[in-house]
């Protein structure tokens, strides 16, 4: 089954509308940057780049979101940044991936059109649900709900830096979700600086690129 | 000649304009409520018409009632979802890409009961139509129509589309609260009672693989000599051929997929080993058994599903059966008188009874059509029931009261469950 689907062995992690026919090229809509970048082992983070404790979430969160949008905007000619809050009042759903694969994230309603501060309506919103930022993580202990109660072992050393994001193009017009993927980006982590933690998400923009041109039926 | 290709491409079009883009199984109900729902100003079918046509299509369908579904037009949550399903009927979808995601409308499809709803609207020229029921928030069935002004035969289409089958009745009040409580018959994993007949040819022999030869050569190397002369009689097979095909027919079942009992009877024919070299059988045409046995088995099994349509069933058993041998003999026609050794020519006891074990499976398609593969040991001894007779020691002693066979058998067979 998964060899049909074209992804690793056990697992898909992506899924096409059968009316994905053409991804966007020149303008693209994106949400959830408010609300989707988190970091786990937050203090390792916090000791490495020299940042309390307490302000190491807001504070990678607002530089990952930054990082994201200016990536972004360097992969898209129009991109135009509708805020979680346009969200925030649709349920949260799953979607279906693989068997055991399940993602949660805010959808709008079958029938509503989402539009931007401006009042124009974008035909596809690039929806973030999470980002999650951390250590040699691995993206099935994250969404295969039998390995989601595992607990990690405690860990002091560290191969990779690694993010895992889950998102969904939307197709605005139609009330439907074209693609919808949970992908995993690995970076060899020598000394953490704030340049690599960029780096890492802008290796993860130009990937959710290029899947979402790879996954046009 | 171009007018003339136009029509030919005018009637393809027009011959595959009509299409269903999915239809998954659905119950139709009979004298059922049909609810016509549309969110267009002038609905592209009219109810009664609809229900001739419905009547028309389907005589099993019984008296069904349509009408338009007034609620739903005027509920906001059903106009918006309604307007999404228009926009996003294609070819290529499935039913859950049509599914309603928004839980107030999922429960106002959960809550339809046993009527049959009609969705109908009309985009770009055409008109598409979707079928619900109350066991999912997607459509059953979905499909696009040619738009035509005349609304009896869209709704002939309509109805040959998605209403043919066969009706069921509708339950009452009480059945459905009853039927509510009952648990799933998706979860239940083994039927109470599982039963199969069978049909089964298959074949015998004396000699049980892997065994040594000598065991077994003192019987199978035998030949009768002068109607009734052998080296020893412990076995049927000093007599008679030791290898040949069988029939059988059994029929069975198990109770909660575990424990079970099954009846079977087998029939053979077995040629007398006559010593050639012998002159006395040259007035003999034809000598042979016909053998028949009946039999109860005890059987344990356990079903293991591998997919919705294949199953298989390994199982043991072990039983008794009661063996005939009937005999069938005749001379030649030219040998006018017959030898005094035919006269008293050996003679078989009237039943044996023996016992059989073995090991087998079941292997089942559709839940009916099944493939049974078999093989056992059986054996024949001296029916231990008679009474023993008072000249029991001066008699000789009982022919084939240690007959043993190995048998292996494929059958055919149709399972049912209750």
């Amino acid at each position: 089954m998964c060899i049909l689907c074209g992804c690793g062995q056990s697992y898909c992690w992506h899924q096409s509308h059968p009316s994905y026919k053409k991804a966007p090229t020149d303008s693209i809509a994106v949400t959830g940057l408010d609300e989707a970048f988190v970091v786990t082992r937050s203090s390792w983070f916090a000791k490495r780049l020299e940042i309390s404790k307490d302000s190491i979430q807001t504070f990678t969160s607002h530089f990952c979101s930054k990082a994201f949008l200016e990536q972004l905007q360097k992969s898209y000619k129009s991109v135009t940044v509708i805020p979680d809050v346009a969200f925030s009042h649709f349920p949260e759903e799953s979607q279906k991936l693989d068997t055991r694969i399940f993602m949660k994230g805010r959808l709008p309603e079958q029938g509503i059109v989402v539009k931007d501060s401006a009042g124009n309506v974008p035909a596809y919103i690039l929806i973030i649900h999470e980002f999650t930022l951390g250590t040699d993580l691995q993206r099935e202990n994250f969404y295969d709900y039998a390995l989601i109660h595992n607990e990690a072992p405690e860990k002091k050393t560290s191969q990779n830096l690694s993010a895992i994001v889950s998102y969904t193009l939307w197709d605005n017009m139609k009330q439907r979700p074209l693609y919808s993927a949970v992908n995993q980006v690995d970076q060899p982590n020598v000394k953490l600086t704030l340049n690599d933690i960029s780096k890492i998400v802008a290796s993860s923009v130009q990937q959710i690129k290029q899947e979402l041109t790879a996954g046009v039926k | 000649m171009k007018r003339f290709i136009l029509a030919i491409l005018i009637f393809v079009c027009s011959a595959f304009a009509d299409n269903v883009f999915f239809h998954n199984h659905w119950t139709l109900w009979k004298d059922a409520d049909v609810l016509i729902w549309s969110t267009d100003k002038v609905p592209a079918l009219d109810s009664k018409e609809f229900c001739l046509s419905l009547k028309r299509n389907n005589t099993g369908i019984g008296e069904p009632k349509c009408r338009v579904f007034g609620e739903w037009e005027r509920d906001s949550i059903a106009v918006r979802y309604s307007g999404w399903l228009i926009a996003n009927m294609e070819g290529n979808v499935k039913a859950e890409h049509l599914r309603a995601r928004h839980p107030a409308m999922v429960a106002k499809i959960e809550s339809i009961e046993d009527k049959l709803i009609l969705f109908i609207g009309e985009r770009d020229g055409k008109i598409y139509a979707a079928t619900f029921d109350e066991n999912a928030a997607e459509p059953v069935a979905a499909g696009v129509f040619e738009k035509t002004g005349d609304k009896i035969a869209l709704g002939d289409k309509i109805a040959a589309a998605f209403f043919d089958g066969a009706a069921k009745r509708r339950l009452t009040k009480e059945e459905r609260a009853k039927r509510m409580t009952e648990p799933d018959e998706s979860y239940k994993e083994v039927p109470g009672f599982q039963g199969w007949a069978g049909v089964a040819v298959g074949y015998s022999q004396a000699k049980i693989p892997l065994t040594p030869d000598n065991w077994y050569s003192s019987h199978t190397e035998s030949r009768v000599r002068n109607y009734r002369i052998t080296k020893d009689s412990a076995s049927l097979w000093n007599f008679i051929d030791d290898s040949d095909p069988q029939l059988a027919l059994y029929a069975g079942g198990t109770w909660y997929g575990f424990i079970g009992a099954e009846l079977m009877y087998r029939y053979a024919y077995h040629k007398v080993k006559t010593d050639n070299k012998d002159t006395v059988y040259q007035e003999l045409s034809y000598w042979g058994f016909h053998q028949h046995e009946i039999g109860i088995n005890v059987v344990l099994s356990r079903t293991y599903t591998h997919t919705k349509w294949f199953k298989t069933t390994p199982f043991a058993f072990v039983g008794f059966q009661y063996s005939f041998f009937v005999e069938d003999i005749g001379l030649k026609d030219d040998s006018k008188e017959h030898s005094k050794a035919y006269d008293v020519r050996i003679k078989f006891e009237d039943s044996y009874k023996g016992a059989l074990v073995g090991i087998g499976s079941h292997f089942v398609f559709f839940n009916h059509y099944g493939l049974g593969l078999r093989a056992g040991i059986s054996s024949r001894g001296r029916n231990i029931e008679e009474d023993p007779s008072p000249e029991a020691a001066a008699e000789p002693t009982t022919i084939g009261s240690s007959t043993i066979d190995c048998f292996i058998n494929l059958g055919l067979e149709y399972h049912f469950s209750m």
